[in-house]
């Protein structure tokens, strides 16, 4: 037999009358923090403040690895070490897989560093180990501990009004910080999200504008000091899209509710797991696609294919989006991994001005391999549209960027 | 045997998930971790049995995509067992949600986790009452430092289909 709702909590309260009884309730130090954090006036500065905190543990963190530890040992030990050894020096092998070189004065000359060379084994596992885990390592584990504790929720709730205007709520924050780990487990938390419409919006929003942490990583090491004119370019992205999808898109973003859950003591145990479970997906999806990603452009570089497409796309890259044709082959790559991309670009001569529009374009052309996977297993019809949104973001969001440099003058 | 481990959004079934078949899957604290349904097997008593980590629902009426994963995953599994998690402190909807799979005729335990957090909050539950109304063993647990779970799996054997006309008699009747 199945009751109505109202028989059903009729029954209920009967049942609760007659088994529960609530004793007095005292305010513990623990409502108060967590009234602290939620309360817009103090919570507000409180989320800003640990925001902070996030991004400077993060920073140091994988510079002090990054930079204190691996460059030094890539570049002064692997790479000449490999560019002795490896045999066929000048050879096309040789340059896919250790280090393509470049001629200088006339003559042939090895690249003196782990970016430069451009080789599967130098510049591929570089960007790997050296550049990227750390980043990841550092990265998870503090969302750990914050999800642990359980300050997400509180978050939610602080950004719910700000994404209310993009037609998601508070909740989108979970799939949007999860992104910025990593794209794909943030594609599948969007089924968190009530309505078609609103899992659709997040899902190519978060497709385009969140850069994962192998692509943060890389950046804070290659050129952070044009990291927060990136960020600022993606966030107000994120915004003005959103806003506009909210508005074309049909269907309805509905009020959310949502249990703020006590903040409770992170047990020790269960962040490690998260953090290695994390880093042990890395090495499985990423390091192959890296690999691979170096292998491939290293072949179009050998074979012409990227300075053939980045002659026939001159126009586009240089009159519409305004940076040099080379970035053609980092596009490429950006496909399998943007962390590689943002690396190959970074050797590039070109302004700060075209870095930072070039490395916008990476952020937001297509979304990598795992993830465009990812969102085709949650449909292919959502996959299309994402991809349509995307081509036109890209081109009217590129274009917007390089006027804006021109405006400013500095493009 | 099949049990699916069912409950509200954050009321720990991970961790029991975790607990019961030694799997590693992630626990967060907050609403909506588990997204799509995993698998682990346990002993009961000498026998294998499966356990399925259904998400988080608050009805069989689903509202999201999660939802209703976890909807479709009760509707498939007609043979299963239930275990129903409950925050303790916050009995009356995790009992909407067993009242609603009882219904359905499934057979069910009911875990009111969570324990410490009921008490540091002067909730006091009457087990055997809520045990007598609804006639499906209730085990109070504390999942995250292990403790009941093991009575509630070797209770999961008393678990049977109930009548809901008897749990309404046993209630005392609507009105």
């Amino acid at each position: 037999m199945k009751l109505t709702i109202d028989q059903r909590w009729d029954l209920i309260d009967k049942i609760a009358k007659q088994t529960v009884t609530f004793g007095e309730y005292r305010h513990t130090l623990k409502d108060a923090i967590g009234e602290l954090t939620v309360k817009p006036f103090t919570g507000i500065p409180i989320a800003i403040a640990v925001m902070y905190a996030f991004w400077s543990i993060f920073g140091s963190f994988a510079g002090f690895f990054t930079d204190g530890f691996f460059v030094r040992l890539f570049d002064a030990y692997w790479l000449p070490w490999l560019q002795e050894v490896f045999p066929g020096q000048g050879g096309w092998l040789y340059a896919i897989m250790v280090d393509a070189g470049g001629i200088e004065g006339g003559e042939f000359v090895l690249s003196d560093n782990c970016l430069e060379s451009f080789g599967v084994l130098t510049s591929g596992i570089f960007v790997a180990i050296g550049v990227v885990l750390p980043a990841i390592v550092i990265f998870y584990l503090m969302l750990a501990l914050l999800e642990d504790i359980g300050y997400m929720p509180r978050l939610a709730v602080l950004i719910d009004t700000m994404l209310h205007k993009i037609g998601l709520h508070g909740y989108a924050i979970v799939p949007t910080i999860l992104s910025l780990g990593c794209n794909v487990p943030g594609v599948t938390a969007t089924r968190i999200l009530e309505t078609k419409k609103q899992r659709f919006i997040m899902m190519t929003l978060l497709a385009i504008f969140i850069p994962c942490g192998a692509q943060i990583g890389i950046m804070q090491d290659v050129i952070p000091g044009l990291m927060g004119w990136i960020l600022l370019y993606l966030i107000i992205g994120y915004f003005i899209f959103g806003y506009i999808l909210n508005k074309i898109v049909p269907g309805k973003a509905p009020e959310f509710l949502i249990d703020v859950p006590p903040y409770r003591r992170p047990m020790l145990s269960n962040i490690g797991k998260k953090v290695w479970g994390r880093i042990t997906g890395f090495f499985k999806v990423a390091i192959p696609f890296v690999l691979l990603g170096a292998a491939i452009v290293g072949v179009l570089y050998q074979i012409g294919v990227i300075r053939f497409l980045g002659d026939a796309l001159a126009p586009v890259f240089v009159g519409w989006f305004g940076v040099p044709k080379e970035t053609a082959g980092p596009l490429i790559a950006a496909f399998l991994r943007k962390d590689l991309a943002v690396a190959q670009l970074s050797v590039i001569e070109m302004t700060e001005y075209q870095m930072i529009t070039a490395v916008v374009l990476v952020s937001i052309y297509f979304p990598c391999v795992a993830t465009f996977a990812m969102m085709l297993k949650e449909g292919w019809k959502e996959l299309l549209g994402a991809m349509a949104v995307l081509v036109v973001v890209v081109f009217a969001y590129g274009g917007l960027i390089h006027l804006i440099g021109i405006l400013l003058g500095v493009a | 045997m099949k049990v699916l481990l069912m409950g509200h959004p954050n009321v720990g079934k991970r961790v029991f998930f975790n607990r019961l078949t030694g799997a590693n899957v992630t626990e967060s604290n907050y609403p909506g971790t588990t997204v799509d349904f995993t698998k682990g097997y346990m002993k009961i008593g000498g026998e294998d049995a499966e356990l399925i980590d259904v998400p988080g629902t608050f009805s069989l009426d689903p509202k999201d995509k999660a939802e209703e994963v976890a909807v479709a995953m009760l509707h498939e599994n007609k043979d299963a067992k239930v275990i129903c998690v409950i925050d303790a402190s916050k009995i009356e909807r995790g009992v909407y949600l067993a009242l609603e799979i009882l219904e359905e005729g499934y057979p069910m335990v009911i875990a009111l986790n969570m324990w410490d957090a009921a008490v540091d909050k002067n909730i006091r539950i009457d087990i055997n009452n809520l045990q007598r109304i609804l006639d499906v063993p209730v085990v109070p647990t504390v999942a995250i430092s292990g403790e009941g779970i093991k009575e509630l799996i070797s209770r999961l054997k008393e678990a049977k289909p109930v009548e809901i006309d008897d749990i309404i008699r046993n209630a005392g009747g609507l009105t």
